[in-house]
């Protein structure tokens, strides 16, 4: 019997195949959210959601890079507390079925939810003239990599002390660094038509009111 | 700790040289590509020199690594102890570390006597083999001299040091010294040539007397 599905991939050509089929993911989600009447806040909340845990998952192989804290906290900003803690939630649940679940889903969903919220509350100091601001949300990304990375290093206190703690996390740095780049990147490349799509559907506010009008 | 600085200018470089001319979302998305890149690229140096730069002693002393830098838990290592006014050049006041990769860090500078431990290997299964890689990686500065007897090798000195540099040997052998080797702080019943090591062994040379 022929098993055509022998094949075997390198890890480059796995990551090249990872973020083509995350591509595609993302161009399907922009195009499908175009055909939404307005106000399909829920759906828009379920794209962004399985392009989130996609992204997580294909760009696993990448030590903490992944597009989750930027979704989250835009999410935060233009859908409110409550609904980014059911997105941060959800996404750390169903992206750990793929990635290990335990214990520490617990500390990454209430550390993405904390960025959610946070999201939520600056969410006048992250918009300037009914426009996302960019470099400020780049800015707090920075800071949310840590904040997120932090929370999730406590779950290390099951298996150590408290003495242990600073340590884990000083020794931690460069992931939080390379964190802090890849939510900058997702900023940078995403923000702005991930905040389009959000604000078409967000009963909660308009944040790029003015972009959406001029734009159509 | 030199590639840990050299890494911080190139990022500084980098972002000062892709951040410059006016702002706007292009500079910001070219930018953070480059950091990306850059970081990504630079991962595995700049994980290395933070562990070394922020690793603590093991501080259990019933483990075999008691003493040594937590970043070698669950490696290979070798230990040369030498008496204090008899260490080679650059080995004395305390314990220095070598890593696997020959980079120097972390020297414990209360530890009771002078030497250094060469250590982050894995995967050797003979003594001599992993102490023949610790001599490499120092670069020969604890190359050794030994005899081969029909019971095993006898090492008669490490980095230029011979047993009786630090102990008295008279001739009627009344007393003497040796390199004494050890396998997670036992005494070794063999010799290096034969001595079967564990994934974390640590051996340790040190001269003793009778």
């Amino acid at each position: 019997m022929l098993d055509a599905h022998a094949v075997t991939l390198s890890p480059i050509e796995t990551f090249i195949l990872n973020v083509f089929l995350l591509a595609i993911i993302g161009w399907s989600m922009w195009k499908a959210e175009k055909s939404l009447s307005p106000g399909s806040d829920a759906m828009v909340m379920a794209l962004i959601g399985v392009f989130a845990v996609s992204g997580r998952v294909l760009l696993d192989p990448l030590p903490n890079v992944q597009p989750v804290t930027v979704i989250v906290l835009l999410a935060g900003i233009h859908y409110g507390a409550a609904r980014s803690t059911v997105l941060a939630t959800s996404v750390a649940l169903v992206s750990n079925i793929f990635l290990g679940h335990g214990i520490w889903t617990l500390y990454q969903a209430a550390a993405w939810s904390l960025v959610g919220i946070s999201g939520s509350l600056l969410s006048e100091r992250l918009t300037f003239s009914g426009s996302l601001a960019v470099s400020r949300v780049a800015a707090f990304s920075v800071a949310a990599a840590f904040l997120f990375d932090w929370v999730v290093s406590l779950s290390a206190l099951h298996s150590f002390g408290v003495d242990m703690l600073l340590v884990y996390i000083i020794s931690g740095i460069p992931f939080d660094i390379l964190h802090a780049a890849g939510n900058v990147f997702f900023v940078a490349w995403l923000s702005t038509p991930l905040s389009e799509m959000m604000s078409r559907h967000s009963t909660r506010r308009t944040v790029v009111r003015e972009t959406v009008a001029i734009r159509s | 700790m030199s590639d840990l600085v050299a890494l911080i200018v190139l990022f500084a470089i980098l972002t000062i040289v892709g951040g410059a001319g006016r702002y706007g979302e292009n500079r910001l998305k070219s930018l953070s590509v480059a950091w990306v890149v850059f970081l990504l690229v630079t991962f595995p140096t700049l994980s290395t020199e933070w562990a070394r730069m922020t690793s603590e002693l093991v501080d259990d002393d019933e483990d075999p690594h008691y003493g040594l830098p937590d970043i070698w838990e669950g490696k290979q290592v070798v230990c040369f102890n030498f008496p204090g006014e008899n260490a080679p050049g650059g080995y004395d006041g305390g314990r220095h570390h070598i890593d696997s990769d020959g980079t120097k860090f972390l020297t414990d500078s209360n530890w009771n006597g002078s030497g250094a431990c060469v250590g982050g290997f894995s995967g050797f299964e003979i003594g001599i083999e992993l102490l023949d890689e610790a001599v490499v990686v120092s670069g020969g500065d604890f190359a050794y001299n030994s005899t081969q007897f029909s019971f095993g090798l006898q090492i008669d000195s490490i980095g230029g040091v011979e047993p009786c540099d630090a102990a008295p040997c008279p001739e009627d052998f009344s007393s003497g010294a040796y390199w004494g080797l050890y396998h997670n702080g036992q005494m070794a019943l063999v010799g290096i040539s034969d001595l079967p090591l564990e994934d974390d062994s640590v051996i340790t040379w040190t001269i003793e007397t009778w």
